[in-house]
């Protein structure tokens, strides 16, 4: 039987290559590499896909998400990207958001950048725990509204949420800025030890703030 | 007036792999725009070219435009259900119908540009290079640079450029959230410039789409929709398109259990997805044999049917005849499809068709459409507390829209059914389509007026209840009553056609 | 020679043959009746027409007949079949010769239809199914047989009409249906046309010629001849009606003429784009998932992924045939235009043709199709839109798509690498044929 396929011996295809494919090429391969960090995460840090708040399994994750992006090359378009991905269930099964939180938290304060810009805006997202040891230096500015534990052990930076904030907004941080531009939940500063917190809205409740101030629509309101 | 040269269109055409467009034309046109498609038909802008070709060549500018016109019918969109699904996307990002539809459309623009590029080796970077541009176009134009890598003469913009140069323009599957982050990005910008007049320079692409392709939008987007009232949202906001294309008819006024023509559009385009198309057959058996065709006589057959005449006088297998027989058909008048009565529930207990998909109001306008089709009216009888004036009657007719506006009325109060009501509609020829959940609240009243009428009648009951039991029950020595029960959405084509085409079918 | 037949189908459609043009190719435009109707002479190809009544559906293929193989057409006239009932094979076929039987000896009188390289058949559709299947069988092969002896046509083609009054009754069953190459209708020219051709209804006479027909009628009735010297004589006088035919500024076409044609269409290449586009839309029509092919009595999978494929809105798989109709007719378009070879347009045109009358499509995808706006009759319009679609998608993947064939091609000469995977039916074929699955 002659071979069905004899006519297109001949053929090869033609390759028409733009910079735009370059460009995809190399963002989806950074994009795969901070997936897989993230799921590496969810899979150390998640026993079936439940994962609990608390002193010590927050320093454990960040440690871990830390681990997982060394060495990795990224930019803040990358980050941004990340967070349109964590809507979508093909890429992102299994988003946690206070893992979500954490993890980009760690790339924010490795990336070389000073000012970070995040925009969570038309997002159905809510995460917890963004701001999480922020350094001096750095400034991260969030347009939208953030969870639970924002800024938490701040370390120094700034950080800027153009929007509202959950509970227990700069808990445990340590020096630098936050400022809300909407409200903020309860526990607000629990046990801060230093650094500012500016609520140009409204603060449900104060935590038991140790050192620092907290300052609501211009007035102070700790100490 | 110009015209476009003839080698220039077949040889856009071979490129674009013959897509089936009428040979384009050039006209004078009062926009700035360089071109218009309208329901297929490309014209290009006379000024426009007559501008450009100070610049470049007038074949190169022709074939860029043809190549940007073409590639919207081959590429991007396509079709007016993936232009809704774009449009979709973007504005769950941008919030504002008007900077959706902008964001969409330059979007496409990118899109379809970006492939001739790539795909189709053409003179498109030219054309931007030496055209007018705004604010926007300007962006674009940044763009294209990066991700093309030719030289446009456009300096600046290099942060949004950052983040639009990122997003997979030329993957058909991502797209969705390629809109969602090119609006997302874009959106100050294009709030920027909403109070300008819509300045690309390719002119608006609504007009793209022909009467056909905007039904076919509509019904994929009905499937597609999460609600009637997503769906709702999305066509109310192309209502002035619509209209033209004669979508819409007149809105209906204030009042209890009124409707909006975005829904009646809702449930029309689910059910015109399930219509039947069966053919009539307008003949009747005599009952008696007549002779009809021939065929060869072998030696064991029977010798009375024999065709003498075609047989030449001779006995002889292989040469003699033997007439076949069969029934006689004779003309007489047409059996029509009978009428057809169709009782919906819309009280509290059944869904909201405004809010949810009801299969209540689905099935029964799969039932009416298969009645409309074969040329038959329908009647509604839309019930709820029938007694305190829950209800509404509509007669016979074959006004679709008034049928939908009937079926899709929802009272949502109590369960009340009037069968004096139903005498109004009563007539010998007709059939009854009653679907409902059973919680009738004068259950015997119901049932005591099935068991003594004659119509067909196709009951269909939503969800399982007790109610529903007593009623097969009941009816069940009726021959002439079929019940059924729904519990998914794809259930109602399948038992509303079975039936009635079974009933179709014995009409002849 | 391509100039022969252009100045044919011009002459036609310039005197005799009045329509709106429905088709268009290459920025020409042309009618689908008649642009067939000529490839069917050419290629000897097989075509029913449909049609309302009085709309030249017989009319064109008796002029396409009577121009391409300069027979008078009152000769023409003599040889169509009628279809009704009681049609017989004595009269399709040919009928015993009485005197010689009467002697005991069997001779068989061939009938103009057998003799005459036109085959035209009158509403095929009210001719019971065995007659049906006499005529396909014997234009299928170019042999007639009766009381053991045998015809054989040089050349032939058939033209087959039924009317749309008897569409509802149509008794061509599936796997007639499938022995035509093409289908196409007789449109209504218009309501200005129609009145032109009022004013023209003399026109047959362009194509009479009473002496000729004459000499043909007892030729062909003559049984004492033998074959080849009525052969001969039927040539001459073909020959003599052509030269009739010359002064009317036609330019007709001999008989070597016409097979030297028949053998450049025959030479014809497809271009590797037309190749890998035949290929993927016969994919989409053949192919089952689950089933391992497209059965008219197998029902579709709730939830399959090929549901965007053209196997899961049509009920029957494609036959052989129709890759045979397709090439047949897309050589001879392409030839019939001047182009070198054969490629995606030729393919995209004829495919509708040769699809339309085969295909039994479900009532899902009829009820989205047709409400809409069109020209042509619904089985035709379904086919023309079932092509654009899979050429849509053959156009997304070309390249995916030949490369997948060339890969292939490289391991069934034995390279080892793996095939190319695609969504696409054509890319799960391959594999099939590599006896992957």
């Amino acid at each position: 039987m002659k071979n069905p396929f004899f006519e297109f011996k001949d053929f090869r295809p033609k390759k028409r290559e733009i910079p735009l494919d370059k460009i995809i090429a190399s963002k989806e391969k950074v994009m795969d590499a901070l997936i897989k960090a993230y799921d590496r995460l969810v899979e150390q840090e998640a026993k079936e896909l439940v994962w609990l708040v608390s002193y010590h399994s927050v320093i454990r994750a960040y440690a871990n998400a830390e681990k997982s992006i060394k060495d990795m090359q990224y930019g803040v378009e990358d980050i941004e990207e990340f967070l349109f991905e964590i809507e979508n269930p093909s890429r992102l099964p299994y988003p946690i958001m206070g893992l979500c939180g954490l993890y980009i938290s760690a790339l924010c304060n490795h990336i070389k950048e000073k000012e970070i810009v995040l925009d969570l805006q038309n997002k159905n997202i809510n995460l917890h725990l963004l701001g999480y040891r922020l350094p001096k230096g750095k400034r991260l500015i969030v347009y939208g509204d953030l969870g639970d534990f924002t800024g938490i052990g701040l370390n120094g930076g700034e950080l800027l949420v153009e929007g509202n904030a959950g509970n227990w907004t700069g808990a445990g941080m340590r020096m630098g800025k936050i400022v809300v531009k909407k409200n903020v939940g309860r526990r607000t500063g629990e046990d801060m030890v230093g650094g500012e917190i500016y609520v140009e809205g409204k603060i449900l409740g104060v935590g038991n703030v140790r050192y620092g101030r907290i300052y609501e629509k211009g007035g102070i309101v700790s100490p | 007036m110009k015209q476009i040269p003839k080698s220039t269109w077949i040889k856009i055409r071979k490129k674009h792999f013959f897509p089936p467009l009428p040979f384009p034309k050039v006209k004078k046109g009062q926009e700035r725009a360089a071109l218009e498609i309208k329901d297929k038909q490309i014209y290009i802008d006379e000024n426009f070219l007559s501008q450009i070709s100070k610049k470049m060549q007038e074949n190169d500018a022709i074939e860029a435009l043809l190549d940007h016109a073409i590639a919207h019918y081959t590429f991007c969109p396509w079709d007016f259900a993936t232009y809704l699904k774009l449009y979709a996307e973007a504005k769950k990002v941008s919030k504002d119908k008007d900077i959706a539809k902008r964001a969409t459309d330059y979007f496409m623009d990118v899109v379809v540009d970006t492939y001739c590029v790539k795909e189709k080796e053409s003179n498109i970077p030219s054309l931007y290079k030496y055209m007018e541009k705004g604010k926007i176009e300007q962006v674009m134009c940044a763009l294209y640079q990066k991700i093309w890598g030719k030289d446009l003469n456009v300096s600046g913009f290099d942060e949004l450029v950052r983040k639009l140069m990122r997003i997979p323009y030329i993957n058909k599957k991502r797209w969705k959230e390629g809109i969602r982050r090119f609006t997302h990005i874009l959106k100050p910008l294009l709030e920027e410039q909403i109070y300008q007049p819509a300045s690309s320079p390719f002119g608006g692409h609504r007009s793209l789409f022909s009467k056909d392709s905007i039904d076919k939008g509509l019904m994929e987007l009905a499937l597609s929709s999460s609600s009637p009232q997503a769906f709702g949202e999305l066509v109310n906001d192309f209502k002035e398109e619509l209209k033209e294309k004669g979508f819409f008819g007149n809105e209906v006024g204030r009042g209890r259990g009124q409707e909006s023509m975005a829904n009646i559009l809702y449930y029309m385009k689910l059910a015109q997805r399930y219509t039947l198309s069966l053919k009539k057959l307008p003949e009747k058996k005599s009952g008696s044999i007549y002779p009809h065709s021939h065929s060869p006589w072998e030696i064991e057959k029977p010798y009375q049917d024999i065709d003498i005449w075609t047989s030449f006088g001779k006995f002889l297998p292989g040469l003699t005849q033997v007439w076949n027989r069969r029934e006689g058909e004779i003309l007489y008048l047409e059996e029509k499809v009978p009428n057809c009565l169709i009782i919906i529930d819309s009280s509290g207990s059944m869904t909201d068709p405004r809010r949810n998909l009801s299969y209540a109001v689905l099935g029964a306008a799969c039932a009416c459409e298969a009645y409309l089709k074969h040329g038959s009216k329908v009647a509604v009888y839309n019930f709820s507390d029938a007694e305190v004036g829950g209800k509404y009657l509509l007669p016979f007719t074959q006004d679709r829209i008034a049928i939908y506006k009937s079926l899709c009325k929802y009272f949502g109060g109590g369960t009340y059914l009037r069968p004096t009501d139903i005498k109004f509609f009563e007539c010998d020829d007709m059939d009854i389509f009653f679907i409902t959940d059973m919680k009738i609240s004068n259950f015997s009243d119901v049932v005591s007026y099935f068991n003594n009428i004659e119509n067909r009648v196709t009951a269909v009951h939503i969800g399982e209840s007790i109610h529903s039991q007593r009623f097969a029950l009941s009816v069940s020595k009726k021959n002439n009553i079929s019940l059924y029960h729904v519990q998914k959405r794809e259930d109602i084509p399948k038992i509303v056609l079975g039936k009635v085409k079974e009933y179709l079918h014995q009409a002849f | 020679m391509r100039k022969s037949l252009k100045n044919i189908y011009d002459f036609i459609s310039d005197h005799l043959y009045f329509y709106r043009p429905d088709l268009e190719i290459n920025g020409e435009k042309y009618n689908s009746t008649l642009l067939f109707s000529l490839l069917t002479t050419v290629v000897q190809g097989k075509q029913l027409i449909v049609g309302e009544p009085g709309l030249g559906k017989t009319t064109s293929a008796e002029y396409i007949c009577s121009v391409f193989y300069q027979i008078p057409l009152g000769t023409i006239w003599l040889s169509e079949v009628a279809g009704h009932p009681e049609q017989t094979e004595e009269k399709i076929v040919g009928r015993p010769n009485l005197g010689l039987l009467n002697k005991g000896i069997e001779s068989v009188v061939w009938s103009n239809f057998v003799q005459l390289p036109v085959k035209i058949v009158d509403e095929i559709n009210r001719l019971p199914e065995t007659k049906q299947s006499i005529i396909l069988d014997g234009v299928d092969r170019g042999n007639w047989q009766y009381l053991n002896e045998m015809f054989t046509n040089d050349e032939y083609c058939l033209f087959a009409t039924a009317n749309y009054q008897d569409l509802g009754t149509f008794t061509i069953i599936p796997p007639m249906l499938d022995r035509f190459d093409v289908m196409v209708e007789s449109k209504h020219p218009g309501a200005n046309i129609s009145y032109l051709i009022a004013s023209f209804y003399k026109k047959d006479e362009l194509l009479r010629h009473e002496k000729y027909e004459r000499e043909l009628n007892k030729l062909l009735n003559d049984s004492k001849l033998s074959y080849e010297i009525k052969m001969e004589r039927i040539e001459k006088v073909y020959a003599n009606f052509s030269k009739h035919l010359e002064k009317m500024g036609l330019q007709p076409i001999s008989k070597q003429k016409r097979k030297a044609i028949r053998n450049k269409i025959e030479d014809m290449e497809l271009d590797l784009d037309a190749n890998a586009f035949l290929r993927t839309l016969i994919s989409e029509l053949s192919f089952c998932y689950k089933y391992g092919q497209k059965r008219a009595n197998e029902k579709c999978e709730e939830g399959c992924h090929f549901t965007g494929y053209l196997c899961h809105s049509i009920k029957n798989c494609i036959s052989n045939r129709f890759p045979i109709s397709v090439k047949l007719y897309a050589k001879a378009l392409a030839w019939f235009l001047g182009d070198k070879q054969v490629n995606v347009e030729h393919i995209k045109t004829v495919a509708p043709y040769a699809l339309s009358h085969r295909l039994q499509w479900k009532e899902e995808f009829i009820a989205i199709y047709e409400k809409e706006t069109r020209v042509d009759p619904l089985p035709i319009y379904l086919a023309k839109v079932a092509v654009d679609k899979v050429l849509e998608r053959y156009g997304e993947q070309r390249e995916s798509i030949k490369e997948a064939l060339a890969v292939a091609y490289d391991i069934s000469q034995g390279k080892q690498i793996a095939p190319l995977e695609g969504d696409h039916p054509i890319y799960w074929e391959i594999k099939r044929d590599l006896g992957g699955l």
